[in-house]
């Protein structure tokens, strides 16, 4: 395509206008590359080779291109980029192109040889490239010497095992060693992963350096970060390098110009790539140690540099213009007078903004709070209502009050119904800012400007907001409210579990506030009476006195926080007794006072406190004689319900011990109970025959006449089965 | 665009850019970067194409804002979707006096003049070609879709251009440099700024043209310590602006494309 007659500059323009060609139809690349390969064939013009070297690198960098395509590419250049870079008087700009090349190539080459193990030669001039690139790497203009480093960690990748991908498929940077089959004979994976490794340590010894070429560890840094992500298994030997790396070491004073920039420049580099990492893992083992190098470092920026006191402010979050400058429209609020005073609004449409500055500084009015941190504004926050006189607030929200009302009054017949559906008349299609991300009020106000009624009346006092409603929401179903309640419900679930237990209690004696701290136990005590007394009163009440619940009311809220509990109770009942005996109290606290309020209130006590015994019966053991004793006394009510479950307790001969031995607790710690009690052992004694014995140690006592019952009954028993044979 | 005020021309418009006649030569490809693309990014953007160098431009926040009625009400439009030229439009009939007064408007004419629409950094595809781009001021060398040089206005957004880079994963194996001129977002300081980023350019620029300068010895010829290429000397050049301009802190790394 170059002819001789044609000067350099000619044929430079030339091969300009094939790049245009391409870089509107990579289809013609192959025939663009084959070519231009011979003009550098000959000894061309260093204008010329450089030209050459600079589109092969854009080539095979090129994005548009195919992964395929640039593989069927690569083989064509590989011999030219040898020659190129073989050739010891070659010029660096054409070099640093080369290495470049080289580096976007050397994965394709790979992919090639890894599905065709027979052809040596591509892989010997791959490898003639490779070796000429790490012999020139020590030696060469820094300029190339980056770029030798950029090669060496695209091979390193390549050589190191990745996650399992297509061999034939998939983007370069998926290219890597999990690919090459154990038996492959031009590449054997045993000895490649090994000179990674080696590799890696040559590129990381440029932070054990005494003195540090910045260029050289921006650049190194700046190319590491996929190796720390893709390649997990080198990630920490490459972390460890950077810890242990002192960016500031030659930041000794005093300083030139240059040094200054160069170890400003690694130390923010170093930093900007841990938290990268930081950032994208933080579930990294090293990441405590990352997050202090990161904060020591930032310190020690900060003493060599003394830039804290330069540094300016949180930037504006616009593209905007000084406040100072900016033109005041709208009301002018007067000077506030000492004694507080909410100046009223002039009458006219006023901004939500100016509805709520109380303040007649101006400079105050500019300044925007968004500016500051999240956590910044809440400290502020919490110290100002701290302090806040309560008398200012009072008047300041009164002097708001007043306001609104007045705005209410004077423009309540301005509603207009063209602003209540918000945008539908918008033709430009241009602009449809996305209501799905975080600025939705600032893009409903924006449209709000935009969709003004009148825009012949758009003069400046007339910037206010009209009266915006927002559009009902649909009245949700039944459903959807139980799923958000459940949802909601199951979040202060989660809150709580997160909160440690806490080990120790401390007594509060009488005076102590129920949940005034915010641990565990605090948020036990908001649920367990967000169960009990929220609904009350609410409930369905048309029958009488019904322990057995509608379906309807299985569905409301306090029952699905008591599910909740419940649940939560018997996942470890054994260390959650206490929660359980705090909302059991609860609920019969509840029932108390209801029932003395109304006549046909709804129990719950009596209900989940079998729910609860049945949630724990069958995991009862020999060993929870403490769990089940106290569970029964501290309970507030006992029922023939709660003893039944005792008495079943007894079919089991595990637990035949604890059940009686409640019982006789109960027997002796609750007077009232005691007929109740003693009912249920005779039962006991009537129905299970293998607690007999048991029973009759512990209750001889108590019950008269029971040791005599037994004999009575044995000799009976020993009677009928000698009746029994006899017959 | 003829209600653009003549007062404007003073101090945002073309005429104080010093338009220059181009020289030839070596060129190296810029790139600018600030929050919304619209203010510093801009005003470095036409000064750089002013001076004929390639040069495109991004922001790098979520979305552009422009200050509004109050700084409470930013207008608010999205990257690569809006043109200059609608949000000229659309301010100048929400409240012309305002924006002529604040100077919005004539932001947005000087923008409108210099390419279609603000552009966000982390949709950028590097290294895509960029034809399409072709009536963009100081769009010709950059057609490759790539750059030599970042430069950005914040250091956040160099920042943000850095963490981007390295998420991307450099699959280009290109070297960038990146830096960060840290300038107020205000017009006057964009103004200031954007003599500073012109300074600056010219000094790297001609640094490169140096080491492109036909250089017969050859790269392994024994001497390569004693020769300095461009890249090297980059720390030297900013350390030697730095001290022309004092007020614009200056951060810089090499990076990968």
């Amino acid at each position: 395509m170059a002819t001789p007659a044609l000067s350099v500059e000619q044929q430079i323009k030339q091969l300009d206008d094939a790049r245009k060609l391409v870089l509107s139809d990579s289809s013609h690349y192959p025939l663009i590359i084959q070519g231009i390969l011979p003009i550098v064939a000959t000894p061309a013009r260093v204008e010329l080779r450089r030209w050459v070297a600079d589109f092969l690198a854009e080539t095979f960098a090129s994005p548009t291109i195919a992964s395929s395509q640039k593989e069927t590419m690569s083989l064509i250049v590989l011999e030219t980029l040898k020659n190129l870079i073989e050739n010891p008087s070659e010029d660096a700009a054409v070099v640093k192109s080369v290495v470049q090349t080289a580096a976007s190539v050397y994965p394709l080459v790979f992919r090639w040889i890894i599905n065709n193990p027979h052809d040596t030669m591509t892989w010997e001039r791959m490898l003639a490239i490779k070796s000429r690139i790490f012999r020139i790497w020590d030696t060469a203009a820094p300029g190339v010497r980056i770029c030798c480093i950029k090669f060496a960690q695209r091979v390193v990748l390549v050589q190191t095992k990745g996650p399992d991908a297509d061999p034939r498929r998939g983007g370069s940077l998926e290219v890597s060693l999990s690919m090459v089959p154990p038996d492959h004979k031009l590449i054997p994976p045993k000895s490649l992963e090994a000179e990674a490794s080696g590799l890696l340590d040559r590129m990381l010894a440029v932070f054990q350096e005494n003195i540090s070429d910045a260029v050289l560890v921006d650049a190194t840094l700046n190319s590491l970060s996929i190796l720390i992500r893709a390649r997990p298994h080198i990630a920490n030997k490459i972390l460890n390098v950077i810890l242990n790396f002192n960016p500031l070491k030659q930041a000794n004073s005093p300083m030139t110009p240059k040094l200054r920039v160069m170890v400003k420049s690694m130390e923010k580099t170093t930093r900007s790539l841990l938290v990268h990492i930081l950032k994208r893992d933080p579930q990294n083992p090293l990441g405590p140690r990352i997050q202090q190098y990161v904060e020591r470092m930032m310190r020690s920026r900060n003493d060599i540099f003394d830039e804290a006191s330069r540094k300016r402010g949180a930037p504006e979050p616009t593209d905007g213009l000084d406040p100072a400058k900016r033109q005041k429209l709208g009301a002018q609020v007067a000077n506030a007078t000492p004694k507080f005073l909410v100046p009223p609004l002039t009458p006219g449409p006023h901004t939500i903004a100016e509805l709520f500055t109380v303040t007649g500084d101006e400079a105050l009015k500019a300044f925007d709070v968004a500016q500051l941190s999240e956590d910044l504004v809440v400290k502020i926050g919490i110290t100002i209502l701290q302090r806040i006189d309560a008398d200012t607030l009072k008047q300041a929200v009164e002097g708001v009050r007043q306001r609104y009302k007045s705005l209410g009054a004077s423009q309540a017949e301005l509603l207009n119904p063209e602003t209540a559906p918000l945008g539908v008349d918008e033709d430009d299609d241009d602009y449809e800012p996305d209501f799905s991300t975080a600025e939705t009020e600032e893009q409903i106000l924006n449209k709000l400007d935009i969709i003004s009624p009148d825009p012949e009346k758009v003069n400046a006092p007339d910037m206010a907001l009209g009266h915006f409603t927002l559009p009902q929401p649909p009245p949700l179903t039944l459903l959807q409210a139980t799923e958000v309640g459940q949802g909601t419900v199951l979040r202060v679930f989660g809150v709580m579990q997160t909160l440690e237990e806490k080990i120790k209690k401390t007594k509060g004696g009488l005076n102590r506030l129920a949940a005034s701290a915010f641990d565990r136990d605090a948020w036990i005590t908001i649920l367990t009476r967000l169960a009990t007394r929220t609904l009350t009163g609410l409930e369905n009440t048309d029958e009488a006195v019904k322990p057995e619940p509608s379906d309807l009311e299985q569905e409301s809220l306090a029952n699905m926080i008591r599910e909740s509990l419940r649940r939560y109770i018997i996942e470890d009942f054994r260390k959650r007794i206490d929660v359980a005996i705090a909302w059991l109290c609860e609920e019969w606290y509840n029932d108390q006072v209801q029932t003395k309020a109304s006549e046909n209130a709804v129990l719950h006590y009596e209900k989940w406190v079998l729910k609860v015994m049945d949630g724990m019966v069958p995991y009862l053991d020999a060993s929870d004689k403490n769990v089940l004793i106290r569970f029964v006394s501290e309970i507030p009510g006992l029922s023939p319900g709660v003893l039944e479950r005792l008495k079943e307790l007894c079919r089991n001969p595990a637990t035949v011990t604890i059940a009686l031995m409640s019982l006789l607790f109960l027997h002796m710690q609750k007077p009232p109970a005691r007929q109740m009690v003693l009912g249920a052992v005779e039962d006991i004694w009537d129905t299970y025959e293998d607690a007999r014995p048991f029973t009759l140690k512990l209750f001889a006592k108590h019950i008269p006449g029971l040791g005599d019952r037994g004999k009575i009954e044995d000799v009976k028993k020993e009677t009928n089965g000698m009746e029994a044979i006899a017959a | 665009m003829a209600q653009v005020q003549p007062q404007a021309e003073g101090t945002n418009g073309t005429s104080s850019n010093g338009t220059r006649p181009d020289q030839g030569g070596f060129k190296l490809k810029f790139c600018t970067v600030c929050a919304s693309n619209n203010n510093r990014s801009m005003e470095s953007h036409l000064r750089l194409a002013a001076a004929n160098y390639p040069v495109i431009s991004f922001g790098t926040g979520s979305l552009v804002r422009l200050p509004g009625p109050s700084i409470s009400q930013p207008n608010v439009y999205q990257f690569n979707k809006t043109s200059y030229d609608s949000m000229y439009k659309e301010l100048e009939a929400k409240d012309s006096r305002l924006y002529h007064a604040n100077g919005i408007l004539n932001m947005l004419g000087r923008n409108r003049a210099v390419k279609w629409g603000p552009e966000r950094w982390q949709d950028w595809q590097i290294g895509v070609p960029r034809l399409e781009h072709s009536t963009d001021r100081g769009s010709e060398g950059v057609e490759g879709g790539v750059v030599d040089v970042v430069i950005t206005c914040e250091e956040r957004c160099w920042d943000a251009v850095i963490d981007d880079l390295l998420s991307r994963g450099s699959p280009l194996n290109r070297p960038v440099h990146v830096i960060n001129v840290d300038i107020k977002d205000n017009h006057e300081e964009a103004l200031v700024g954007g003599r500073g980023i012109l300074d600056l350019a010219d000094s790297l620029n001609k640094a490169a043209a140096e080491e492109r300068a036909a250089n017969p010895a050859g790269f392994d010829s024994g001497n390569a310590a004693s020769r300095s290429g461009f890249d090297e000397r980059v720390p030297e050049i900013i350390g030697e602006w730095q001290e022309r301009w004092p007020n614009l802190p200056a951060v810089w790394t090499l990076a990968w494309f």
